[in-house]
């Protein structure tokens, strides 16, 4: 019991990656952003073990890609953004590169997210 | 929309891919569970639907695999009754100390390494949704649990049961079988707890209200089952039916308790009475359609959530590593070196520590339910499901090393020979 309350105590100065697991709504801000007409809401959709995160994109053809989660930033070939908030209200800010545009500025919303799990 | 044809398609691919692959690992000497577990992964996007996706999105698109959960959820809620209903914890009487010191030892050792690997895993597999309490208590249950079923199969198969190492290695197990699912328990109510808009007071007062309960009524009426199979050697079909009624009727408690059906199921089979030919019998009415029909639903639908080398990196390899040789270390190091420590001698110490090393199908549930409450990720799940399949698949083969056929067959002929 000692040993394990030590692991536990030993084990609460952990910081793992910030959750980003989900659904999430985009707002490409300027309307009629390049390639943005062709998403639905939620427009993204993240998979996401530890560091690593796939991103789906909801364009029809669940176009995919993998991203690293490091620190407060998720960065993938073809997309970067911050990550902010707390786990239950989480945003992301960055640049999205979608087929035969440039980079397009989002920021998008987490949706339902949940609470810290088992505290 | 349910799509009749789409899921009866799914079902007789799945049962005609666990029977084949069955009865191929039993022809290398593996348990047909075995091969079963095995083939619910070959069918999911570690093999099918990386050789071949049309085929894997066509037969299980993602849509329709609501439908293919709900099957095994009913066939696990029945198999966790005859698992509560297999178990005897009264096995565990008349082996002393070797069995005491083993049992507890077969779960605090995997338990604090699971805890220690956590350690290293949380940062890297986790994220900060979930506490590094809840990962720590579910690395160290899911490291320390054994397969029961699994392990009775395989005494069973090669004529073990009766020995003394394998009456020593079914006490132990079903003590650890009861501990492990008591601390999953704890851990589902501490994550669902936080998550839940219900008050943490209604889970934890309800629990223990519908424990007593169990225990203390709903126990006492279920001889009049018994008693009922003695006097006519077999129960009627309103009986049989009045059976499956208490079994979802207590899945349904704990599932609206917050901690989750599967406990309800299991302690309905813990507390039925244990005379031989009772349990026998119902063991006989419930399996076949389980084993058959619905577990090897529950293995598919495993499979398809389990990616095992896509994604995540080559980290990932190393990751599954670690994972392995510590749940070997702490389960059949742990219980073999308490049996030792306890005499008994060094052949038959490794051979239990092998033995309990068996996780199985309960490992498969247990990660199942992790993945559903979220306290693991896709790719931690993917590594504890191979490190299930990869401890399970070592114990035949190590077994028969440590502890030949012929040496077991000398041990039980020779006990039979002092019992007479």
């Amino acid at each position: 019991m000692l040993g394990l309350l030590g692991i536990l105590e030993a084990g609460r100065g952990i910081v793992a990656p910030p959750a980003i697991s989900g659904d999430w709504n985009v707002d490409f801000g300027a309307p009629g952003s390049c390639g943005a007409g062709r998403l639905r809401q939620p427009a993204l959709s993240i998979s996401q073990s530890g560091t690593d995160a796939v991103i789906t994109l909801n364009d029809g053809r669940a176009t995919s890609f993998e991203a690293t989660v490091n620190g407060g930033t998720v960065t993938a070939a073809r997309f970067s953004a911050t990550i902010s908030g707390q786990s239950g209200a989480r945003v992301l800010d960055g640049k999205l590169n979608l087929d035969g545009c440039g980079p397009v500025a989002f920021r998008a919303l987490r949706l339902a997210a949940g609470k810290k799990r088992g505290e | 929309m349910l799509n009749l044809f789409q899921l009866v398609l799914q079902i007789a691919v799945i049962l005609v891919a666990a029977r084949v692959v069955g009865y191929l690992f039993q022809k290398i000497h593996q348990p047909q569970v075995m091969g079963e577990m095995v083939a619910g992964i070959l069918l999911g996007p570690s093999l099918l639907g990386w050789l071949a996706p049309g085929v894997s999105a066509a037969l299980f698109p993602a849509s329709s695999l609501g439908y293919l959960n709900a099957l095994s959820q009913v066939g696990l809620v029945v198999f966790m009754f005859v698992v509560g209903l297999a178990l005897n914890p009264s096995e565990l009487h008349g082996y002393g100390h070797a069995a005491v010191l083993t049992s507890h030892v077969s779960i605090v050792a995997p338990f604090c390494l699971g805890g220690l690997t956590a350690l290293y895993l949380y940062p890297r597999l986790s994220d900060d949704a979930v506490t590094f309490t809840g990962f720590a208590l579910f690395m160290g249950a899911a490291m320390s649990i054994t397969a029961f079923p699994v392990l009775a199969r395989i005494l069973t198969e090669r004529g073990l049961v009766r020995s003394r190492m394998g009456t020593l290695a079914i006490a132990c197990a079903a003590v650890d079988d009861v501990t492990g699912w008591c601390i999953l328990a704890y851990i589902v109510v501490l994550v669902r707890v936080t998550n839940a808009s219900r008050p943490a007071w209604i889970t934890i007062a309800g629990s223990l209200v519908y424990v007593l309960l169990m225990l203390f009524v709903v126990k006492r009426f279920l001889p009049a089952f018994e008693r009922s199979f003695a006097r006519r050697g077999k129960l009627s079909d309103n009986l049989v039916a009045v059976v499956v009624v208490l079994v979802l009727a207590s899945a349904l408690a704990t599932e609206w308790l917050g901690i989750h059906l599967l406990f309800g199921a299991f302690l309905m089979g813990a507390i039925m009475p244990k005379s031989q030919e009772f349990t026998r019998y119902l063991l006989h009415k419930f399996e076949s359609v389980t084993v058959v029909l619905l577990l090897p639903l529950f293995f598919a639908f495993t499979g398809l959530r389990t990616r095992i080398g896509v994604g995540g990196g080559h980290s990932i390899w190393l990751y599954s590593l670690i994972v392995i040789a510590v749940a070997i270390t702490g389960k059949l190091g742990g219980s073999m070196l308490a049996a030792r420590l306890a005499g008994t001698p060094w052949r038959e110490a490794a051979s239990l520590g092998i033995l309990m090393n068996t996780r199985g199908l309960m490992e498969l549930v247990i990660l199942n339910i992790g993945l559903d409450i979220g306290v693991i990720s896709p790719v931690m799940f993917s590594i504890m499901v191979l490190m299930a399949l990869v401890t399970t698949f070592m114990t035949t083969p190590l077994l028969e090393w440590v502890y030949p056929h012929r040496l077991l067959k000398a041990q039980v002929e020779e006990r039979q020979e002092n019992v007479a």
